[in-house]
């Protein structure tokens, strides 16, 4: 759902703030107050909401990474930073875990956002050239994200076990040495990086429709002004669209670093971190750690590793949104 | 395959500079057939895993086992019905579009009030919590799914419908709200002052003037939240004990967690699933692009 909320965040702070400026209308303070009142009872109904799912919710979990406890204990022993310490470096046994999984995610951070535009953006190049065909292929390429969920990610399970559609595929193509006996995701050395390409799979869509609606808002003057100046097609594309549809690529970063970083439903479902650990992910220990620990007192781990993700997100965003407005 | 003229890879007309060594007819032809390539390959890699749904869905026990071809030899609808029938799925499909339908109306409601707010009428810390809801975005899932449980568990609403539309309300608040704003901010502000010289008030504007000039909007919005919310797994598996509650995410995890997962009333219960996602999307995609273009735009 989120996926496509950033894609107007830059332009937020405009929309809001032009509404704001002409606003200046005269009117007495009584019915300037009237207004005030309105306004507050329209957002109302979102602002209780938010405080008690939002506020509250991200408050609690705040507090909670600074105990201990196992969820049924009458009350929390507070341990302040100890969590934390234990997750990054004391403990024997959760530090290591937690070492593999952050280099794991590392690894997803790095390659679903390179590997999503590298694909989205000729996509959507090649999509905007093609006329008749165009709604027809929109659709199709936008299944991905309309089904992303268990169901489709059981049918990825099915075609890449060791009988199944992607070896089969590989053998018709002559391509016999690709192909894994163990099935792709049961063997150690490629079960990160099908669980890579199954994420980039999931993260085209939305970023090949916004790269898609970024290049129809293009001016067709300045292609043609490249064109007439002797660029060829490759260098109209290397030197003038990829750099006017920065922005665009910058928001697509953010939304696959975002999933990247947070998303572990994939793995939970497909691998739930195996073979081994080869494919455990931080959002996979949160959430071990919260809800599949039985009695052992994991929660305020649970609360501290959450919290660690949130705080690497708002940088990583805030990184994003000041390359964002030094290039436009 | 293509008849825009723009972006034509022959060097234009008049361009002497141009590395014409190759006729510009070949070259033309040349990068439609790279172009059909890399969109038909693309398309393929796009329907992969449904192609195979659908024929697992299709196979019968021996067949699913064997792998091998894509068209099942003696295909049968016994495991789709079977499916069907076995595992409670039209009460897993019902509880699922409760669960859906409930989300987006209470979507709908709650964030064009917002949304109408935000855009049209003044008030003091306006811009502060237009920023704060828009901040929701990055909170990650897995942070805010054990105080979720906790809360709703001291509610007592754990376990119920409406202690998975809440969060999921909650969840969606960002994109609705920018999006609704967005489009209330589009509609002319004379609309508005005419409507107040003719006496009406705030509501009866808000009702009979904005939403209905917002309907694409809200079209948008509903959509964007129904597809997540039907295919929501995570804090649904964490919130529903009662079978009886159990939404189609949940009753497909059953399907796998018996011994032996059986690929084929897997891939027949996977089907059941995406295929009323699908028909929706279909059926209202062009507001799903436009209001994404709308978003992009700013």
């Amino acid at each position: 759902m989120t996926a496509l909320g950033t894609s107007s965040s830059a332009s937020t702070p405009r929309t809001v703030g032009a509404a704001a400026r002409p606003s200046h209308r005269r009117g007495t303070p009584g019915s300037r107050g009237r207004e005030a009142l309105t306004g507050y009872l329209f957002i109302a109904p979102a602002v209780v909401l938010f405080a008690v799912m939002g506020l509250y919710i991200v408050g609690y979990g705040f507090l909670l990474g600074f105990a201990r406890w196992n969820g049924f204990a009458p009350h929390w022993d507070w341990v302040g930073l100890d969590n934390y310490a234990d997750l990054l470096w004391r403990d024997p046994v959760y530090a290591p875990r937690v070492h593999e999984a952050a280099r794991h995610t590392l690894y997803v951070m790095i390659a679903v956002p390179v590997l999503t535009v590298a694909v989205s953006f000729p996509l959507a190049v090649a999509l905007a050239r093609v006329k008749r065909a165009q709604a027809v292929l929109r659709s199709v390429y936008f299944l991905p994200y309309v089904t992303s969920g268990i169901a489709v990610f059981y049918a990825w399970q099915y075609i890449l076990q060791p009988d199944g559609a992607v070896n089969y595929l590989l053998g018709l193509l002559g391509l016999g040495s690709l192909q894994e006996p163990q099935g792709f995701l049961g063997n150690p050395a490629t079960a990160l990086p099908t669980m890579i390409v199954v994420t980039v799979w999931t993260e085209v869509p939305v970023a090949m429709l916004m790269y898609l609606t970024g290049l129809q808002t293009i001016d067709r003057g300045l292609i043609e002004a490249a064109e007439l100046d002797g660029a060829g097609w490759w260098r109209t594309q290397v030197s003038v669209v990829w750099p006017l549809l920065r922005p665009i690529t910058a928001i697509v970063v953010l939304l696959t670093l975002r999933s990247a970083l947070h998303g572990f439903q994939t793995f939970l479902i497909m691998t739930n971190g195996g073979p081994g650990t080869h494919t455990d992910v931080l959002g996979l220990e949160a959430y071990r750690l919260a809800f599949l620990s039985k009695f052992a007192p994991t929660l305020g781990l649970a609360g501290a590793l959450g919290w660690m993700l949130f705080a690497v997100a708002i940088v990583l965003a805030l990184i994003n949104l000041r390359a964002l407005r030094s290039r436009v | 395959m293509t008849t825009h003229p723009a972006p034509a890879p022959s060097g234009a007309p008049g361009t002497p500079g141009a590395p014409a060594t190759k006729p510009a007819a070949t070259r033309r032809i040349g990068a439609r057939v790279l172009i059909g390539v890399l969109l038909a390959g693309y398309a393929l890699v796009s329907l992969y895993p449904f192609l195979w749904m659908v024929s697992g869905a299709f196979k019968d026990q021996f067949e699913v086992v064997r792998g091998g071809h894509l068209i099942p030899e003696h295909p049968t609808l016994h495991i789709l019905t079977d499916t069907w029938n076995r595992l409670h799925f039209l009460d897993y499909f019902l509880n699922s579009l409760k669960v859906t339908a409930l989300t987006v109306v209470l979507t709908l409601l709650i964030y064009a009030a917002a949304g109408y707010a935000f855009a049209v009428l003044r008030f003091p810390g306006r811009a502060w919590l237009y920023r704060l809801f828009v901040a929701l975005l990055f909170v990650p899932g897995v942070t805010v799914l054990l105080p979720i449980i906790l809360l709703e568990h001291n509610l007592g609403i754990l376990g119920t419908h409406y202690g998975l539309v809440l969060p999921f309300v909650n969840g969606t608040a960002p994109l609705s709200v920018m999006l609704l704003t967005g489009a209330f901010t589009a509609v002319p502000k004379e609309l508005r002052d005419s409507a107040r010289v003719d006496g009406a008030g705030e509501p009866h504007i808000f009702a009979r003037v904005y939403l209905p000039l917002a309907r694409p909007a809200l079209i948008t919005v509903a959509l964007l939240t129904a597809i997540p919310t039907w295919n929501e797994y995570l804090l649904t598996k964490v919130s529903l004990n009662d079978e009886s509650a159990y939404t189609l995410s949940l009753g497909l995890q059953q399907l796998s967690a018996q011994n032996v997962p059986q690929y084929n009333s897997l891939m027949a219960g996977a089907l059941i699933v995406v295929i009323p996602v699908i028909l929706l999307f279909l059926a209202l995609q062009r507001y799903f692009v436009n209001g994404l273009v709308g978003a992009v735009k700013g």
